[in-house]
């Protein structure tokens, strides 16, 4: 196809976008080496897998999948509950190794990250891809995971670089490349183009990434507004989304998703699952200084289907048991006897921070604050004894819940070091090697 | 029989009031906070706990000192004067973890259930810090997988190559047939008694 470069230039910027292969499974990988080789899959308390290591994904095993049904096809697979804390852990020293080279580093998700490496070659006496290289490196050797990597001069074309060698690859694409690497890239690969958009595009005649950016800046920004604009000037290599080094700011919603192992009918139990729902969901709330103003609840049927409401609290709260009653009255609406629910779900909505509080004229203000102190005492004692150590009445019902292997906890969570309590444990990985 | 104050439990519910208000509390409350009913009593407290070097006084304020805040203090940090020769001195210290890992992104911990490196030290149960990523020098104490079995060894070369060496009278050394891979190096040992 001939074609001509978008530009001449190879790197005025250099965005590089580093994403870890199969995440939470790799980590498995690294602190369990012995499972090195072998299909595993992370998940287990939730009943589908959550992430499928390489071997797994090898013998056609996606995330999202039913555990049961992969179990049936592959009996060899092992399956393992999600032991975020280690993912976590980890994920810090991913960063922070990408932080050796630079400070402008922004945590997109728990297993990928952007960095502007931009003027860094005469610092590290290395080109680009050389700095890129050593990234990864040091990620290998050090953590003992691996991660893709994409560079590039823009977020989006980096982040579809990336993809472009999976796993542990890495993929340049200079400015003068741009348009022989886009012609490669399907149109829903791009970041920001959901299948609507696909199908759209696609009515236009256009197939790749390419067939978009070489149609000029105003039919893209005519089709799909200010954002096919960003995109048309991102994937012809302008920089237009920052790198944000700040920690991810406040977040606009929390919510709070508990799937129990059989599917219950039972009314107490699954209003308590949404009670205990609620409580960690206003732990985490308050945790971030928050209010809420409003409140979804959400059940799942047996077959997956989901009915919920919303609702707005009469004002923003942080305290537990002012949003109790609404989250009752919703869940009275939305549950319908007789009918078996697998998941309940709380989305605390409408944010806002703690500190603008303005009283209300009419408002209750004694009873208010008792609520919040009770909120505080509740914190304050959970805090030394463990989560949900004192909680809501409802959830006593938690109790008919029979245990399953889906409660089986990480090795980290069930084998403590001398010192380390159920809530507080030492911020190293731990590895499981017998020696 | 007097009542003794214990003073521990005090400072930590005025460090937890620092930590989420970002401010000391006024004495109104700590009336509240400590479960007093007379601001005698909090001054009375305050005068211990200032003893004890939880909090001092600044120009006739409260401020916390390192001790209840946690945070290392710098010089910089102090507002007139000349600091003593005693902070001075704090300045140069690191504190437990700083000691121990040398690299933080590349070390782990691992308990040990083995016994093959008993004359070194190294028993049953302990808690082992390992850096990856590190080439190992002869004599290191090495964590490797030997021929697909893992093991911890002091880490040796000769003129046949790599021997893995016990410090256990009980076993021999070995030599990797297949495959070697270096886990880690082992950095420190923990035991808690």
């Amino acid at each position: 196809m001939p074609s001509a470069p978008f530009m001449l230039e190879s790197f005025p910027r250099a965005i590089l976008h580093l994403d870890g292969d199969a995440f939470f499974a790799s980590v498995e990988q690294a602190v369990h080496p012995e499972l090195k080789g072998r299909p595993v899959v992370t998940g287990k308390e939730r009943g589908i897998i959550a992430c499928a290591s390489l071997e797994a994904k090898a013998l056609g095993i996606r995330r999202g999948v039913p555990l049961f049904a992969a179990r049936r096809r592959h009996p060899e697979l092992v399956v393992l509950p999600s032991d975020y804390e280690t993912y976590s852990l980890y994920s810090r020293r991913m960063f922070a190794i990408m932080r050796r080279y630079t400070p402008s580093v922004e945590e997109y998700s728990i297993d990928e990250g952007f960095a502007d490496l931009s003027g860094l070659r005469r610092v590290f006496h290395a080109s680009y891809q050389a700095i890129a290289r050593r990234m990864q490196a040091d990620i290998q050797k050090e953590l003992d995971i691996t991660a893709a990597v994409g560079l590039s001069l823009s977020k989006s074309l980096a982040k579809l670089a990336s993809k472009f060698r999976k796993p542990a690859g890495l993929t340049a694409v200079r400015g003068r490349h741009i348009h022989l690497f886009l012609q490669h890239i399907p149109l829903e690969k791009v970041w920001g183009f959901g299948h609507n958009t696909v199908h759209l595009l696609t009515r236009y005649g256009l197939k790749t990434a390419y067939d978009f950016a070489e149609r000029p800046a105003i039919w893209a920004q005519r089709l799909l507004g200010k954002i096919g604009g960003e995109l048309w000037r991102e994937l012809r290599g302008e920089a237009v989304y920052p790198i944000c080094p700040e920690e991810k700011s406040a977040p606009a919603s929390i919510s709070k998703c508990k799937t129990f192992t059989a599917p219950s009918a039972n009314r107490e139990f699954i209003a308590a699952m949404l009670i205990r729902n609620l409580e960690s969901a206003f732990i985490k709330l308050r945790r971030h200084r928050l209010r809420a103003r409003a409140i979804a609840v959400i059940l799942r049927e047996r077959d997956f289907s989901e009915t919920g409401l919303e609702a707005a609290l009469s004002r923003a709260t942080a305290a537990t048991h002012e949003a109790v009653p609404l989250a009752k009255a919703l869940f009275a609406r939305v549950f319908q006897d007789g009918k078996e629910y697998r998941a309940t779900t709380i989305i605390l909505g409408k944010l806002e921070p703690d500190e603008l509080a303005q009283p209300d004229l009419f408002e209750d203000r004694l009873r208010i604050d008792k609520l919040a102190q009770v909120s505080q005492a509740v914190d304050a004692v959970n805090e030394r004894f463990g989560k949900h150590t004192l909680s809501l009445g409802s959830c006593l019902f938690l109790e008919r819940h029979r245990q399953t292997e889906r409660d089986e906890r990480p090795v980290r969570k069930a084998a403590l070091l001398p010192g380390e309590t159920r809530r507080r444990r030492l911020a190293i990985p731990r590895l499981f090697i017998k020696v | 029989m007097p009542k003794t104050l214990k003073l521990q439990p005090k400072a930590a519910l005025l460090r937890r009031f620092c930590r989420l208000e970002g401010r000391i509390p006024s004495y109104t409350e700590m009336l509240t906070l400590f479960g007093y009913r007379s601001k005698n009593a909090v001054h009375g407290l305050l005068g211990r706990l200032q003893q004890a070097g939880y909090i001092r006084k600044h120009k006739g304020k409260l401020a916390l000192t390192a001790r209840l805040s946690g945070a290392v203090k710098l010089l910089g940090a102090v507002p007139a004067g000349f600091p003593s020769p005693a902070e001075e001195e704090l300045v140069d210290t690191i504190n437990l973890e700083e000691f121990l890992v040398r690299r933080p992104e590349a070390t782990y911990l691992l308990t040990v259930s083995g016994d093959s490196m008993v004359e070194a030290g190294i028993y049953p149960g302990d808690i082992i810090l390992v850096e990856k990523g590190t080439t190992p020098k002869p004599h290191d104490i090495v964590v490797a997988q030997v021929d697909d079995e893992w093991t911890i060894k002091y880490f040796e070369q000769d003129a046949q190559g790599v021997r893995l060496a016990p410090a256990n009278a009980k076993y021999k050394a070995i030599r990797p047939k297949r495959s070697l891979t270096i886990g880690g190096v082992v950095r420190a040992v923990i035991r808690k008694y």
